[in-house]
């Protein structure tokens, strides 16, 4: 198995001079079995680039694609309307997601195409979509992937998911707090509330599920927005940082950390400084960190040319 | 005076090497008065870029007053608002207007349902720190921005409507036509050229080449040489293509414009992401 990044970034696309090597488009990522079937974890704008690729390769004839959804934050649903084999007719796309509240998944996504927003509603669109919901703890199966969809602690609700293929496994953990200072429900946070008991009881059994899905996995893709200055003075905003990402990662056993959703704001030379420093940090405790950027691809477990 | 392009990218933000030189930002127009009243237009991603600059003036201190205008409600005219930063900070006061869209809802609803819980963890207009205000206008009224005097009107857009504008001020005329498409593109609709009449500067969608329209005719967007008629119809004085398509990289819009320079005598350009450009 193999993954690509097509997007890395957080929050919203960031074009200019000051992103072309990491990357300025918002989260997608390629999963690929050696036999060539492939999951697409997320939709954020980088999904428009991928969607171009596979409709070269699929050259007119209608595909079946699955997408498994984090969340639905703008920056993880953006490409969807750009993903060009949506346009081929007799495509069908599954998506995948944690369904919220009593709001159908369908109503969601199809939310974002409609007429104030996008020039064409999703029942217009010639693929066929269906809606998947996931449920934490509850696996299944796509073709060669088994998946595995874990909690995490994100405004409204987000899951990671961790995803075995071809005798290897990577996880996809974004996006997602720490598992301390704040407890993330379905409203809106001005700042950290103080926790109740059973809101440090339900953060301790979320750390503790994703410590164990983690738990003989190779690669692990993070929520790693923010360096820890600048936690500090956003807790709230449901995102991590590369310490945070280490520790549960050591904690588990995993081989290898990959940096992920990167703040807007953090400049390629900015990058440079934060990969050097976190592969230096992950060296000390035995992990590998990578940074990611955009079309970089890692390939995945034990299949690695050089361990045969 | 003064105009300032942060977004002219039309559907889609593009990041890359091919794409530095125009700029990837979705629409977002800067304009400032010589008194230095300022106005702005569209929320792109662009907008995300001035307002870090925003946030070393007085908008960082709460004190800043902003109008915005809206050209329509597709997400890459709006996709910079939750990430605007002057809309965090207490005592800032924005202003938002625009047309309400077609489908009936109103502009109010659609920007809510923008930062609806699912899509945003801002959780509604109610929870940004500054004051926020939303007015719809019908397009065709003359609306009052402080320092500005801008005409609207409605135009074409695929299967809905966007607002265009004529906005005047300091003596200058600035016509603003993006995201249109008239139904025959050599003949555009009087009320555009009405609208761009002896204008200082044009600004006009050019999301096609003229080469690339036939196939994506009906689509809401014009060829560049749509452009070139409404500033010839109009006497304006120069012309800003504008909205590039995110397949046109920096060496396909270099061809545009020379291919467009070639039909006119007005002076012709790409809109660009950087300097102020006096009208």
């Amino acid at each position: 198995m193999q993954i690509t990044f097509w997007g890395v970034r957080g929050s919203y696309p960031v074009p200019g001079a000051a992103t072309v090597r990491y990357g300025g488009q918002t989260s997608c990522v390629e999963a690929r079995t050696a036999s060539g079937e492939c999951v697409i974890v997320d939709a954020g704008t980088g999904m428009r680039q991928l969607g171009n690729k596979l409709a070269r390769e699929a050259a007119g004839r209608p595909g079946q694609y699955h997408v498994l959804l984090s969340h639905v934050h703008w920056d993880h649903i953006q490409g969807l309307p750009f993903f060009s084999p949506a346009y081929i007719p007799g495509t069908r796309i599954s998506v995948y997601a944690l369904l919220t509240a009593a709001d159908e998944l369908n109503q969601v996504i199809g939310g974002i195409t409609r007429h104030e927003f996008f020039p064409m509603p999703l029942e217009a669109v010639p693929a066929v979509f269906d809606f998947h919901q996931v449920e934490p703890g509850v696996d299944f199966v796509i073709g060669r992937f088994h998946i595995i969809p874990i909690a995490l602690n994100h405004p409204f609700g987000s899951v990671g998911y961790r995803i075995d293929a071809d005798g290897s496994s990577w996880a996809y953990v974004a996006d997602t707090a720490p598992f301390d200072k704040v407890l993330h429900k379905q409203h809106f946070l001005s700042g950290p509330e103080p926790l109740s008991a059973d809101d440090v009881t339900a953060l301790t059994a979320m750390r503790e599920a994703l410590v164990t899905r983690l738990k003989g996995v190779d690669t692990v893709v993070y929520d790693t927005h923010f360096l820890p200055e600048e936690y500090a003075r956003f807790p709230h905003y449901g995102h991590s940082t590369p310490d945070q990402a280490i520790d549960i990662c050591r904690e588990a056993g995993v081989r290898r950390v990959v940096l992920y959703h990167h703040a807007p704001a953090h400049s390629d030379d900015q990058m440079d400084r934060i990969a050097a420093e976190y592969l230096a940090k992950g060296a000390a405790v035995g992990i590998e960190v990578l940074t990611s950027f955009e079309g970089m691809t890692l390939p995945i477990g034990p299949e690695e040319g050089t361990q045969k | 005076m003064k105009v300032r392009f942060w977004g002219v990218r039309g559907s889609f933000a593009m990041s890359g090497r091919e794409f530095l030189r125009y700029g990837g930002n979705t629409t977002s127009i800067e304009i400032v008065t010589a008194a230095g009243k300022r106005l702005l237009v569209d929320l792109g991603t662009g907008a995300t870029e001035l307002a870090k600059q925003l946030m070393s003036s007085e908008f960082g201190k709460g004190q800043g007053t902003l109008p915005i205008l809206l050209t329509h409600t597709h997400l890459d005219h709006i996709q910079g608002l939750p990430f605007f930063t002057p809309f965090f900070i207490k005592g800032n006061e924005i202003q938002i207007k625009g047309a309400n869209p077609s489908s009936g809802l109103s502009l109010e609803a659609t920007l809510q349902n923008q930062l609806a819980p699912h899509y945003s963890p801002l959780n509604g207009l109610e929870n940004l720190a500054a004051g926020v205000s939303i007015e719809s206008f019908t397009a065709g009224q003359t609306i009052t921005v402080p320092g500005y005097e801008v005409v609207t009107a409605a135009v074409p857009h695929g299967s809905m409507w966007t607002t265009a504008f004529r906005i005047m001020a300091d003596n200058k005329v600035l016509a603003i036509l993006t995201d249109v498409e008239y139904p025959t593109p050599d003949d555009p609709l009087p009320e555009a050229i009405a609208l761009a009449q002896n204008a200082d500067l044009l600004i006009h969608d050019a999301m096609h080449a003229d080469h690339d329209y036939e196939l994506r005719r009906g689509w809401g967007h014009s060829p560049a040489r749509a452009g070139v008629v409404v500033a010839e119809r109009s006497g304006a004085k120069k012309l800003a293509l504008f909205h590039h398509s995110p397949d046109a990289t920096d060496d396909m819009i270099d061809e545009m414009v020379a291919q467009t320079a070639e039909r006119t005598s007005v002076p012709v350009f790409a809109a660009a992401e950087g300097a102020y450009l006096e009208v």
